[in-house]
């Protein structure tokens, strides 16, 4: 009585997910060894005895290895794999991307005076091909938002983005040597949001999650992509 | 009978781990609530009707009726354990079904949704200026009507053929497809963004420690995934390829311990990818506390 409790209960939980058990079985080998047994009972053998209720339990006779050393191996593998995963990334940090050739060849793109010209022209020049579009995109914006700003309304098509844009003050930077510039920039790209993002009227995005600040496109909260951005496009 | 009783007496044998149906509950309870909430948020905050909250909230929803499904079997197993009701029973065993589906479509509804994020997240970094135009609000619920109606049809297909092993092995190719998929979208991305990154390393702000930080992120977003995930999937692989091995016996005994690691990314879930939001956070704030107006004025 035990047992049938037991099974009844184990039964129950198998069936959570389709058993499959009794499936198998019955395309198995083993099934049709003993189809003689199996074959008199009809449908009924499938419902009543259900996994531990085989005829022939598994056997654990003779085991070499520990009886759990698939689980074992399976949780040890998940972990390696997920360590050479974590160390991966922190190398290929450190060792540079990839594509770092297409990035220097696109950073000769010709300077870019209109905001509406920009905006178009970048969304039409190879972004495909250099995968830095954003970089050359976020120069455009850029000078949008310190120059022309009202005409950078209607091609952004997005109600928060002015909004957004008129964060930044200062005067026109353009003529500014590279590296006062850059430092420019970032400093704009702090307040910058890409189109998608919630228009809140919260403008700062620094004071966000500790574990977001400075994080990177892997969060996607819109918000923090502002922040990205500050990582993102130079 | 009696004598197979006598052989699972033996001490080597693999006895099904058994987990009390409290801790089913309380994980199935703590995953409804903060995806009910999330859900809620995501649907009475105006600024939260973008592409991005709308993926964010279907997955949300899976995670809530696997949640609820899972609650509900529960709660027929108690009543089956005390004996109000027939397990063998005919209406029992469609209600099972019901059950069996639901998950189904809800676990393979969470891997979409999933994908949607990762895709939707690929699209902003690497189309940055043209997202509005790619990711519209039509196409954002086209894409989650198809996915809805993809996983419910999976679902139901799935119970009523599931003694068909094709089936299930299109289950687990989908899983692995989208685990790659997914692994490739989120490194991709995060190439650009270290890449970006060193060049604008003059900044002050150890640019090595945000590199960690990313390698963190991705490491437990994509960690948590595949732990929580594939050990139910590699259960379901064992049971096709080697049924009668002891060894895979010894794993499949753990069957209850993989369901708690499903539901329990169900919890997770919103902790990775909705609390993350500050704005998501906010609308929570308003909402409770904002039961006393005064608070919200």
């Amino acid at each position: 009585m035990r047992k049938k409790n037991y099974a009844a209960v184990v039964e129950d939980r198998r069936k959570i997910f389709l058993n499959f058990k009794e499936s198998i079985l019955e395309m198995s080998d083993f099934n049709h060894l003993n189809k003689s047994r199996s074959s008199g009972r009809g449908p009924e053998y499938v419902w009543e005895y259900e996994y531990y209720d085989d005829e022939e339990p598994v056997s654990f006779e003779g085991l070499k290895a520990h009886r759990y050393s698939v689980v074992i191996g399976f949780w040890v593998g998940l972990a390696v794999f997920v360590i050479f995963m974590f160390f991966v990334l922190t190398l290929l940090t450190k060792t540079g991307a990839p594509h770092q050739e297409n990035l220097e060849a696109c950073d000769k793109h010709p300077g870019l005076t209109s905001c509406v010209v920009d905006i178009s022209h970048d969304q039409g020049s190879g972004s495909k091909v250099c995968s830095h579009s954003l970089m050359e995109e976020s120069h455009s914006i850029f000078r949008c938002s310190i120059n022309e700003e009202e005409q950078c309304e209607p091609v952004a098509g997005h109600q928060g983005y002015q909004g957004r844009l008129s964060v930044r003050t200062s005067s026109d930077v353009q003529g500014e040597p590279m590296g006062l510039r850059k430092d420019r920039e970032a400093n704009f790209l702090q307040h910058f949001n890409i189109p998608n993002f919630v228009n809140s009227e919260h403008s700062s995005v620094l004071g966000d999650d500790d574990l977001l600040l400075c994080e990177q496109p892997i969060i996607m909260d819109s918000e923090t992509r502002c922040n990205s951005k500050l990582d993102i496009i130079s | 009978m009696e004598n197979i009783t006598g052989v699972y007496a033996n001490e080597t044998d693999c006895r099904e781990v058994q987990i009390p149906n409290e801790i089913f509950f309380t994980i199935a309870m703590v995953s409804l609530g903060e995806n009910l909430l999330v859900v809620v948020a995501v649907i009475r905050n105006k600024n939260l009707h973008s592409p991005m909250y709308c993926f964010i909230c279907s997955l949300a929803l899976f995670n809530t009726i696997s949640s609820l499904s899972k609650t509900w079997e529960n709660i027929m197993l108690v009543f089956t354990n005390t004996g109000h009701l027939n397990s063998r029973g005919d209406s029992v065993l469609k209600v099972d079904d019901v059950m069996d589906s639901l998950l189904c479509m809800s676990f393979i509804g969470s891997i979409f949704s999933f994908l949607a994020i990762a895709v939707d997240r690929y699209v902003t970094i690497f189309h940055a200026l043209r997202y509005h135009n790619i990711m519209t609000m039509k196409r954002a619920k086209a894409i989650l009507s198809a996915i809805w109606a993809f996983c419910g049809c999976t679902g139901v297909v799935m119970v009523v053929f599931f003694h068909n092993v094709a089936i299930m092995m299109c289950f687990i190719i989908l899983f692995v497809f989208a685990l790659v998929l997914i692994l490739f979208l989120y490194v991709h991305m995060f190439l650009l963004a270290r890449h970006h990154a060193r060049k604008i390393a003059s900044l002050p702000g150890s640019t090595k420690h945000h590199n960690l930080r990313g390698a963190l992120t991705l490491t437990i977003l994509f960690g948590v995934f595949i732990a929580c995930w594939s050990p139910f999937f590699l259960h379901l692989l064992i049971i096709m390829v080697c049924p009668q091995n002891p060894y895979c016996e010894c794993y499949r005994s753990l069957f209850q311990i993989h369901v708690i690691l499903l539901m329990s990314h169900a919890v997770i879930d919103p902790a990775i990818y909705a609390f993350r939001s500050a704005e998501l956070r906010s609308t929570f704030r308003k909402m409770f506390l904002c039961s006393d107006s005064r608070l919200c004025h």
